[in-house]
């Protein structure tokens, strides 16, 4: 699997990619693996705000519910309406097709400096 | 961590494992509702050998165990099964169980594994002078179940013949792989079934012949989680969420099992008895979510602004395409069909309180 070049990963499981001026937050691979079948995604609501670090969202497994996490800061342009009602696409799809919220970053770089390259991600959860 | 004589089956089926009540079980081994739903329409087969298996044999057998339990186990015959809860002193649940009467004075116990240590030490203490001995054979036997609506099919296609199999809620003793097994029509999907005792040594074996001979009809093995969502949509209590020793079965809506005029004395009788005749302020609710959402163990549960109670299990229903749940509320007035609210994440979701059938159950029988 070949998986978009500039993608950053959290140890809390989230990935971000830029395109443009904006960019794509999702789940990773490994988190949808873990999860199972994905019964249920709360997203926020577009036009609010969100610092690096808070919740921003919810994601539901069969077992649990858990938070999901901002890796960068800013401002929610849109979100992956479709997972609303398919939430199972998570688990169906790429999971960097499947982006949960579309931002507008506050301050990309500094935000992204901790954040582990793909591969780097891949090595320290396997 | 304990592991089950089928741990290497598991691994090698690709299960993803997980820590349950001190035993490395697996949790799934393809996806929770693809198992859940292959149950439901085929059959399933799950690893439970981390339950305990406790004979009491001996002359008093049945008075003593009369003295365990609210439900009346003289009216057991043999080769019959009896769901029961041994109660303590303040009427809550030490743990709920079936009795199997095999023979006279020969009964086997099947108990939870997160409760087979508090169990086994309730028993020894209560034995007091009745002529009963207490023999835990958890460590020798394993137990498989086979669970759906094939599950008749593939047990006859392993050599059981349909005229021989046990009636519902019964057990017998057959020869399987050359082993004396013990085999019951129960289990805990609300689907029809087996569970199947058998020796450590043999239940590999075994686990390889059902999948084998049940390929043709669609058998998938299937882990913990589906079993979970499996029996909550059957509206059965998991010890730990339901139930617990502060809970009375009268709280847990088990009044059904109990036989409420039972001569002999039991631990907690005054308490159940009381609670019987006048009612609890605490009691079990079912409920469905009408707001999208999903409820989970120990989410609070309002009325009118008013916390009144809390959730012990919720899951999405994959049968019903709802999620719904069980919860204890301590309030008398709310009924069937009233609507409370499940607080998830510091908001309010609307769930509507129902009769216990979410689902069409297909275990029932004499």
């Amino acid at each position: 699997m070949t998986v978009k070049d500039n993608i950053l990963c959290s140890k809390s499981h989230e990935y971000v990619y830029t395109e443009g001026e904006y960019c794509f937050i999702g789940l990773t691979d490994y988190a949808i693996e873990q999860l199972g079948d994905i019964v249920f995604v709360e997203l926020p609501e577009t036009g609010s705000a969100y610092r690096k670090g808070e919740i921003f969202g919810t994601i539901e497994s069969v077992k649990a519910a858990s938070e999901i996490y901002m890796p960068v800061s800013g401002e929610i342009i849109e979100i992956n309406e479709q997972l609303i009602e398919h939430p199972e696409l998570l688990n169906e799809k790429e999971f960097d097709e499947m982006w949960l919220i579309k931002i507008k970053a506050d301050a990309y770089e500094e935000d992204s400096a901790d954040l582990l390259n793909y591969d780097t991600y891949k090595e320290e959860v396997e | 961590m304990a592991k089950t004589f089928l741990y290497n089956n598991h691994i090698k089926l690709g299960a993803k494992m997980v820590d349950f009540a001190g035993w490395e079980m697996p949790v799934q081994y393809t996806s929770i509702i693809e198992e859940h739903n292959n149950v439901r329409n085929n059959a399933g087969l799950f690893d439970v050998s981390h339950m305990g298996e406790i004979f009491i044999t001996g002359k008093d057998s049945l008075n003593f165990l009369q003295t365990l339990v609210p439900q009346d186990v003289a009216k057991l015959i043999d080769k019959k099964a009896l769901y029961c809860q041994f109660t303590n002193e303040k009427g809550g649940i030490v743990d709920d169980l079936l009795i199997y009467k095999l023979k006279e004075n020969y009964y086997l116990l099947i108990v939870n594994a997160s409760r087979l240590e508090a169990d086994y030490s309730w028993l020894i203490k209560n034995k007091s002078n009745y002529d009963a001995t207490i023999d835990n054979k958890s460590d020798i036997y394993s137990m498989v179940a086979l669970q759906g609506p094939k599950a008749s099919d593939i047990l006859n296609e392993i050599g059981i013949k349909k005229e021989n199999q046990p009636k519902t809620f019964h057990i017998d003793e057959y020869k399987l792989l050359n082993e004396d097994v013990f085999i019951s029509r129960t289990g805990y999907t609300g689907e029809d079934g087996f569970e199947i005792i058998i020796r450590n040594e043999k239940v590999s074996e075994l686990w390889k012949l059902i999948l084998e001979k049940g390929k043709p009809y669609g058998i998938m093995p299937i882990g913990l989680g589906a079993r979970d969502t499996l029996r909550l949509e059957a509206a059965m209590s998991l010890y730990g969420n339901e139930l617990n020793e502060n809970t009375t079965p009268v709280e847990a809506g088990l009044t059904w099992t109990i036989d409420k005029d039972k001569k002999q004395d039991y631990i907690g009788k005054n308490i159940i008895k009381n609670q019987l005749q006048s009612g609890t302020d605490k009691k079990l609710i079912a409920f469905k979510m009408t707001d999208k959402a999903i409820a989970r163990h120990e989410y609070p549960i309002y009325s009118d602004n008013k916390e009144i109670g809390y959730v012990t299990s919720g899951c999405i229903a994959p049968t019903i395409g709802k999620n719904i749940g069980l919860g204890y509320i301590n309030n008398k007035n709310l009924k069937i069909n009233d609507t409370i609210q499940i607080m998830i994440r510091n908001k309010f979701y609307n769930a509507q309180i129902t009769d216990k059938n979410f689902i069409q159950k297909h275990n029932k029988g004499n």
